[in-house]
């Protein structure tokens, strides 16, 4: 084989451990911001403490992680689709990576400036602020949420460490990093096209069976000597076991 | 990344005002006080028991105890909190009121708090139809299948990433214990409830249903629109005579004024761009009316004004005025009949029977597309605008020195009163209404039938 043949193969191979890398970053990435999502949620609630605090702000400094090396990764990936020779199914996958990203980045930063609201609304600076939380009848069900983001485990973590930014540069940091990468590199976003079915089957689990929400929120009921289960959302009005949500 | 229109959010029917919500964001935090607050109880489920459900008649009674007013204002304000998605119900989920009695209630986590603003996007539409299937998450949006293909459709570069963001939210979920877990489900489902897409709300259905269009072709409408519109810029290039904003002369306007006997060049071109801009230009509107004259066919602009001081008059004289409409365009056998298709005429006089601001709509429509399709190419075409192409002014450029400029800006004046104005028009109006009188065939052959 000619040196020059090789050469565009060790490319291609190198491209495509890179695309995998970044593939996998991008599913750490969407697990991080998902928890962060619902640790947000609680924030201002009974579930509400320092420790849930504490786990946001570890939380966000693994995504900021995350953000900044696979944005550069995904630059140097498509920048090198530009210059070198390549087949049209890895710019396209390169291409859909890319969007994916900026989508994901763009919902944690909107989650990122909930927050930052939350927090300054509900401070847990003195005792009698706790006081204020609302009750919500969430008790502290998150041990669980940290336990997955500390499971996360992205690819060069253990090479570069950078001191994370606070919320408010964090926010500020993120917003001119969408605008710049926007700039930077011209896809054409709306042609990406979508590898998952319209009618996603993805949470069926023949595992788990009492996933649905009306499985969980049946009652016992008691009357006129037998008891019926009926659904507590819908008393009454409806046949009982087809509780339309 | 998300496509963002620049259209009027014409589907939010309400504008969450976030002064008075803060207002309100306090309240709730008051009634969470462990000594004064709302007593709470339990909520007992198969599966599990959730703390802090509250009944309805405990949260009216501790409003009506705090604000010091009646019952039935205080269930009042508790519906609105259930509306607004402070509070969700446990038991009816869909029903948004607040009953006087002991069905649950539970507060909503301030992350779904209205005063967080958070417009539900496209992409949480999808997530949301996507958790909660079983559900019949389409029917917690009020969509239909057509709807949610079509959002898959919109949606489809993003498609991929909201199915990833639910499948984590799925998990995640499964990692958290029971009663959080079916709380959390709770919580966004009452979300949803509150922030649904309007029903049958035409302008979303619109904006979901909208066709699109080449990026070609916009583009190349985008950049004719660019090239006629160039040099009429004020910004792109210099105002004849002067900008007076920059020259503190103000013959610009002076020559631009609504009733100019000889308009100039760079309006009268403005002129033939399209319709739209010779009838918003009153002076052009005018010179169109004295061609309509020649032409006997004035009716379809009457008309067209006629429709325009409806839906823009005063609610009182609405009535009044759809009957002279009516009389004098819309009647069989009317002095001025317009000439629109059955149908629209049909609806229209159907809906003079309760007129209201917007009856006219679509015969003023037809009327408007007949004169942008037919009169107005011969408009171009006739010799009342090529003389008035002839006639119009094009004044010199000035050319102020800088001392003639402070001179300009000392003598700054303060323009005609608009009190002088108003006068000018009214007195205009009055002459044209006996001028404009409509045409009667049957006087005009009467009269001259009694010269003969």
């Amino acid at each position: 084989m000619s040196r020059w043949r090789r050469s565009v193969d060790e490319l291609t191979a190198r491209r495509r451990r890179q695309h995998t890398e970044c593939a996998r970053a991008q599913n750490a990435l969407s697990r991080v911001t998902s928890c962060f999502q619902q640790l947000v949620a609680s924030l201002g609630s009974s579930a509400d403490s320092s420790f849930l605090r504490e786990e946001i702000d570890e939380t966000r400094a693994l995504a900021h992680r995350i953000c900044s090396g696979l944005s550069d990764r995904l630059l140097r990936l498509l920048s090198a689709c530009d210059s070198a020779p390549t087949a049209v199914e890895d710019r396209q996958a390169s291409e859909r990576l890319w969007v994916l990203f900026l989508s994901a980045v763009e919902n944690f930063l909107s989650d990122l400036r909930k927050a930052k609201d939350l927090i300054g609304q509900f401070p847990l600076t003195q005792r009698s602020n706790r006081r204020s939380l609302v009750n919500t009848g969430c008790t502290d069900g998150l041990v669980g949420l940290a336990a997955r983001v500390a499971l996360v485990q992205i690819p060069w973590l253990v090479l570069e460490e950078e001191p994370s930014p606070d919320l408010t540069n964090h926010i500020a940091g993120l917003e001119s990093l969408l605008s710049e990468l926007q700039q930077r590199v011209p896809v054409a976003f709306w042609s990406v096209e979508a590898t998952q079915p319209a009618w996603a089957e993805v949470l069926s689990d023949p595992e788990d069976p009492e996933d649905s929400l009306e499985d969980m929120m049946e009652v016992e009921m008691v009357s006129n000597g037998s008891s019926r289960k009926v659904s507590a959302c819908c008393q009454g009005t409806c046949c009982g076991f087809s509780c339309v949500g | 990344m998300t496509i963002r229109t620049a259209r009027p959010n014409r589907g939010h029917h309400f504008r969450p005002r976030t002064h008075c919500l803060k207002k309100v964001d306090a309240i709730v935090v008051e009634m969470q006080d462990p000594k004064n607050g709302v007593k709470g109880s339990e909520q007992k489920l198969n599966v599990t028991t959730i703390p802090h459900a509250i009944t309805g008649s405990n949260i009216i009674a501790w409003i009506g105890n705090k604000m010091k007013t009646t019952t039935e204002e205080a269930q009042a304000f508790g519906t609105m909190l259930v509306a607004y998605g402070y509070i969700y119900p446990l038991q009816n989920h869909k029903k948004l009121v607040m009953c006087n009695d002991s069905s649950l209630y539970r507060f909503q986590t301030p992350y779904f708090w209205p005063t967080q603003q958070w417009v539900p996007e496209d992409s949480d539409y999808g997530r949301c139809s996507i958790l909660f299937p079983t559900c019949n998450g389409l029917e917690l949006l009020c969509f239909k299948q057509a709807h949610y293909n079509h959002l898959h459709e919109w949606l489809n570069h993003k498609w991929d990433f909201i199915v990833m963001q639910a499948t984590e939210q799925y998990k995640a979920g499964r990692d958290r214990n029971k009663a959080d877990r079916v709380v959390f489900d709770c919580q966004e489902r009452a979300y949803w409830i509150v922030n649904r897409p309007p029903v049958s709300n035409i302008f979303y259905q619109q904006a979901i249903m909208r066709s699109k269009v080449k990026s070609s072709v916009s583009l190349g409408a985008l950049v004719k629109y660019i090239t006629s519109y160039k040099n009429h810029d004020p910004f792109l290039a210099p105002c004849l005579p002067s900008n007076p904003w920059q020259s503190d002369h103000d013959a610009y306007w002076t020559l631009n004024m609504r009733r100019v006997e000889v308009p100039t060049k760079m309006r009268v071109e403005r002129w033939s761009f399209s319709f739209f801009e010779l009838l918003t230009d009153l002076r052009g509107r005018d010179d169109f009316k004295i061609f309509l004259k020649k032409e006997f066919s004035g009716e379809n602009l009457a008309f067209w004004e006629a429709a325009e001081e409806l839906k823009w008059g005063t609610a009182s004289s609405m009535s009044s005025k759809a009957e002279t409409i009516f009389k004098t365009f819309l009647a069989p056998g009317a002095p001025r009949w317009i000439n629109i298709d059955g149908r629209t005429m049909g609806l229209t006089v159907k809906g003079l029977d309760h007129p209201h601001r917007y009856v006219l709509e679509a015969a003023q429509t037809h009327v408007f597309m007949l004169m942008k399709k037919d009169t107005f190419f011969r408009y171009l075409k006739s010799p009342t605008y090529k003389e008035m192409q002839k006639k119009a002014l094009n004044p010199e450029a000035h050319n102020f020195s800088p001392a003639q400029l402070e001179e300009n800006a000392r003598n700054r004046s303060p323009g005609i009163h608009p009190i002088i104005l108003w006068q000018q028009e009214e007195e205009e109006k009055a002459k044209a209404a006996t001028a404009a009188a409509p045409v009667d065939v049957k006087a005009v052959m009467s009269k001259i039938d009694r010269k003969k």
